[in-house]
């Protein structure tokens, strides 16, 4: 009797998360229970949702509030609906929504303006102004962070040599910003501090005759707030619950820092070391592995990868950008990182046509083609934390970058 | 029986590509834009103050440009010395106005339109009878490719053009 329950203690929870597997929870392979921190002092609620934009729904959008600040002083503006992204490094957000003044670069007596390109085509254009940001609990002073105007002198014709829109206003944004929180510190980084002549486009000098390509220092770059945080700079925890189908918001937690504080552990969280070129990691699929062509995006919005001829999942007849299967399919794949770390992936992908004609906005099972690629949106992180270590700065998981989930 | 090497492919071979690019100092463009002749590499210099090389396949020849950023650009030359296809890959997004030159409207006009069907962030994806193009990656990592169906010699995979 006794050694029949000294077996039932040391063995429940085991058949506890055996069975949350079974049910759906994000299992992958020996992970213990997801667990979403709620409070402290570096944890920011984050909320997938229809956006901020009246009208309109943004579809695996996760978003947050961020709190900008003259350098310095306590002239603050908290601006909500500032979409997370940890596919890109810096904080936009369009001019218009500004309400107090922060001081913009200049350099050799000339406006500094950046042109951002997205890898979906679209691009952003304004100047570069400082502010000391707040998130969470976090502070970081004097970041160089981007403005978004499309009046902000006339357009480099390289800057929209991306080919998509121009979203400089919330409206075509979907956002009232974009928040980059990835592996890198500046947005641009050596490429465009120094060289023979300034990369075009990315940061310009203008003025009254126009906007010519300048070489910017990475210190005056638009870079990671996070990076400049004084304390839990090393790197991000995206905290989003499983979501078993579409549904209208998801809520969840950003953690800044790791292992930096009781609740930031990496805990049973594999690490995953990047291609140091590309910041990508390996997915094996089908027994074919596409080597450093796989990365994890909350900005990306759903789970992009291979083609329909790969997958035999055929596209919508009437928007290729999205897979549209006649009945839910139930795949699996393995992420493999630079160091050699493994875990398999199980991920379902839904008719896009069918979800999108719905008033949700959190969508597990969207999914689109990416010929050679995998790009793991945002329903990848549904029910696993998962953490990005940043560049060159040291944690108890190694030195960053890496993914950890 | 026809010889493709002598009645069609008046390309240079890989070692007089060398010589050419260190005659222009490594300073070739990659503006050999799609669907253009083979000839404007040359014609075309500087933009991408890129390094060149060049290896031949079966049935094509590719021009591969790196510019100083490390950005690299493939360019797919037929027989007929027509670039049928372009792929990019690197820290940057390469200037796809001069890449894809005259097929940049049709891209530029296709991706706006799919851009506005719904608000969200995701790779490119452009498929016209008369041109593919598909882009994607993330800030820093950048990949992408674009081809004409109709420029592609028999038997060339979409899957080859990367």
């Amino acid at each position: 009797m006794i050694e029949r329950r000294v077996w039932q203690r040391s063995y429940l929870p085991f058949l506890i998360a055996l069975l949350s597997c079974v049910t759906g929870a994000g299992c992958g392979g020996s992970s213990s229970p997801q667990k979403i921190v709620t409070s402290g002092q570096n944890v920011q609620p984050i909320s997938v949702n229809a956006g901020p934009i009246s009208g309109q729904i943004y579809p695996n959008g996760v978003f947050t509030s961020v709190t900008i600040c003259v350098p310095g002083t306590s002239t603050c503006q908290t601006i909500s609906g500032v979409l997370v992204d940890t596919g890109s490094f810096g904080l936009r957000i369009p001019s218009s929504l500004i309400t107090i003044s922060l001081p913009e670069q200049s350099a050799n007596n000339n406006a500094v303006g950046e042109c951002y390109q997205f890898a979906d085509g679209s691009y952003l254009w304004g100047s570069v102004a400082t502010a000391d940001i707040k998130i969470s609990g976090e502070q970081a002073s004097s970041v160089p962070v981007h403005l978004l105007n499309s009046n902000f002198f006339t357009l480099p014709t390289d800057c929209s040599s991306s080919g998509g829109p121009e979203e400089n206003d919330p409206t075509s944004l979907g956002a009232n910003g974009i928040l980059g929180v990835g592996y890198l510190g500046a947005d641009c980084g050596p490429a465009c501090a120094s060289g023979s002549t300034p990369l075009s486009p990315f940061y310009y000098e203008c003025s009254n005759s126009g906007c010519s390509p300048a070489f910017v220092a990475e210190a005056n770059q638009v870079t990671n707030p996070v990076t400049l945080f004084a304390t839990d700079n090393n790197g991000v925890i995206i905290e989003l619950p499983s979501v078993s189908g579409e549904t209208a918001s998801v809520s969840g937690s950003m953690v800044f820092g790791i292992g930096t504080q009781s609740n930031n552990a990496l805990g049973s969280a594999t690490v995953f070391t990047v291609d140091p070129n590309t910041g990508n990691i390996s997915t094996n699929f089908n027994g074919v592995t596409y080597t450093n062509a796989a990365f994890l995006d909350t900005g990306s919005n759903g789970l992009y990868f291979l083609d329909g001829a790969i997958t035999g999942i055929p596209v919508c007849s009437d928007d290729p950008d999205f897979y549209c299967p006649g009945s839910t399919q139930n795949l699996s794949a393995t992420n493999q990182g630079a160091n050699g770390n493994s875990k398999s992936v199980n991920f379902s992908v839904g008719n896009a046509d069918e979800l999108l004609s719905t008033n949700n906005a959190a969508f597990p099972t969207l999914a689109g083609p990416n010929p050679g690629n995998f790009d793991w949106g945002l329903p990848f992180f549904y029910g696993r934390n998962v953490f990005t270590a940043i560049d060159g700065k040291s944690t108890p998981g190694g030195a960053g970058p890496y993914w950890a989930f | 029986m026809r010889s493709f090497h002598h009645e069609h492919w008046r390309f240079p071979n890989p070692t007089m590509w060398l010589a050419v690019a260190l005659v222009f100092s490594f300073s070739l463009s990659a503006a050999a834009e799609l669907g253009g002749d083979v000839s404007s590499v040359l014609t075309d210099q500087a933009r991408m103050k890129a390094t060149v090389k060049s290896t031949e396949s079966r049935s094509y020849t590719v021009q591969e440009l790196k510019d100083p950023s490390g950005t690299v650009v493939r360019e797919y030359v037929s027989p007929e010395e027509k670039v049928f296809a372009v792929a990019w890959q690197g820290p940057f997004l390469p200037n796809l106005r001069d890449l894809l030159g005259q097929y940049f409207t049709a891209y530029s006009q296709a991706l706006q339109a799919a851009k506005a069907r719904h608000p969200g962030r995701g790779p490119v994806n452009i498929q016209q009878p008369g041109l593919v193009v598909q882009s994607g990656g993330h800030a820093r990592a950048f990949t992408g490719r674009a081809y004409l169906p109709s420029l592609m010699p028999q038997g060339v995979q979409a899957e080859e053009i990367r």
